[in-house]
């Protein structure tokens, strides 16, 4: 599994957007992911790729 | 020891404070106490030290090291060392929070001052407690800290837990063991029934002749079908459970005699694990932020007391509506009351926070299942988000658990890493 700080924002949106469609397989980060508005994953995309 | 580390702060805060990016010159300090050094106190700690450098941050702790809650129902059922279990505050120290292994006796929210065992006085702007929980030894009648010794609860992790592993490890094959657990609310809701299942996996390997008895003050529980369909896979026969409408609650126990009692049955156990009622532990009472229910209200968004100003409650101690009595709550929390203590101290309004909760169990070594939820304030609580969060699915292959068995030891070590690493 790769490290999520510092990966591309855009990366982060895309995955948190196809976990919460269930496009993307998962145990648990679809069921959090339904939580989370498009603006609320954008915020959270810019500060995990802040984090070094 | 306390009092010359907090002068050296002192000492280099006229000079610091000319470089504050946040406070003007001349203005003091901000000094804020935590008291508590479980997942809830140590994060909230290391936040504020990270959300402004010229908060003076101090973290009063009475034990050396702390002993984690989470996977302790592994070292219980003989696969785990309590080594694992046991994190230290070196690291803390090592970013500039003054740790303090003192116990808190009493506060003084008017006067904005902690007393401590050791003699000194800690004076704040702002107050953290995250005490965790205590045992109510008034609740269950015969239950005292004596008869603790003779049937342990195991729910305050440490010599309780190796209590009742060598408890376990000493019963012959054959033996019954009883659990007893306790009407919500309560710390960690489905530590109950990891608890079973693992010493389940211990007993069907080791005396498979034995059988395990749950008495509970509840007909329903966490991950309740999850844990009976596994139970059913995994141990059949060997795991009884046996409802509050069916006559479970406890309504005394006998520690001479191992018997545990109901309204309708008496049952003697060759080990047997209480889980009694809990509450905010002492300093909360102290402090006079518990209410009736022995549990602290809380404002959702700053988790500040809804009864003393400038004290702020997080973690198993608090009452925060949805969200559960966990170590990822905790850790949640206070993340967010930091934030918001920090936005008070600058003058700013802080804003409602979303928090997450993901709570594993390990029903054996490569079975594991969850229970994950995202919170919001709403009506001066914590609500849960709808549509989001649930339990794992009823219907999952053997891979699907065997991750999620991974995945809860991955969040272990995240977890006490981020909060002591």
């Amino acid at each position: 599994v790769p490290p999520l700080r510092g990966q591309n924002p855009a990366d982060i949106v895309a995955a948190m957007q196809a976990f919460r469609s269930g496009e993307r397989p998962s145990t648990v980060m679809g069921r959090i992911a339904k939580g989370f508005s498009d603006e609320e994953i954008r915020a959270i995309a810019a500060w995990v790729a802040e984090q070094r | 020891v306390i009092g010359t580390t907090r002068r050296a702060f002192l000492t280099g805060a006229a000079t610091a404070a000319a470089f504050s990016p946040k406070l003007s010159l001349g203005q003091a300090r901000p000094r804020i106490v935590v008291i508590g050094g479980g997942f809830g106190g140590a994060t909230c700690a290391r936040v504020l030290r990270g959300a402004d450098r010229q908060f003076e941050v101090t973290l009063v702790e009475p034990n050396p090291t702390f002993t984690a809650c989470p996977f302790s129902n592994v070292v219980i059922a003989g696969l785990r060392d309590i080594a694992g279990q046991r994190f230290g505050y070196d690291a803390i120290r090592a970013e500039d929070i003054a740790v303090a292994h003192d116990e808190a006796t009493a506060v003084d929210p008017q006067a904005g001052r902690v007393s401590l065992r050791g003699g000194s006085t800690l004076d704040y702007d702002r107050l953290v407690l995250a005490p965790g929980i205590a045992i109510r030894w008034d609740a269950l009648p015969g239950y005292n800290e004596a008869a603790a010794v003779a049937m342990p609860h195991a729910w305050l992790a440490g010599d309780q837990t190796l209590l009742l592993q060598r408890q376990l490890e000493a019963m012959a094959d054959g033996g019954t063991v009883v659990i007893s657990a306790p009407a919500n609310p309560f710390r960690c809701p489905p530590g109950p029934y990891e608890r079973a299942s693992l010493i389940a996996y211990y007993l069907k390997k080791a005396k498979p002749r034995s059988k395990l008895i749950i008495l509970d003050a509840k007909d329903n529980f966490s991950k309740q079908r999850l844990f009976q369909n596994a139970w059913q896979q995994l141990y059949p026969n060997l795991i009884e459970w046996v409802s509050l409408s069916n006559g479970g609650k406890v309504i005394s126990v006998d520690a001479k005699t191992r018997t545990l009692v109901t309204d309708f049955a008496t049952y003697k156990a060759d080990v047997a694990n209480v889980i009694p009622p809990q509450r905010a532990a002492g300093i909360a009472q102290l402090a006079g932020v518990t209410d009736a229910t022995g549990w602290c209200p809380i404002d959702p968004v700053t988790f500040e007391s809804r009864l003393q100003p400038k004290v702020h409650v997080v973690g198993d101690a608090a009452i925060a509506g949805a969200m559960p009595k966990s170590a990822f709550a905790a850790n949640a929390e206070a993340k967010a009351c930091a934030v918001a203590v920090a936005a008070l101290l600058h003058g700013e309004m802080p804003s409602p926070p979303k928090l997450i909760n993901t709570c594993y169990s390990l029903v054996a070594p490569d079975y594991g299942i969850s229970i994950a939820g995202v919170y919001h304030p709403a009506g001066g609580q914590f609500a849960e988000v709808e549509g989001a969060g649930g339990v794992s699915p009823i219907d999952a292959p053997a891979d699907f658990r065997a991750l999620e068995a991974a995945y809860a030891d991955a969040w272990f070590r995240t977890i006490t890493a981020e909060t002591y690493g």
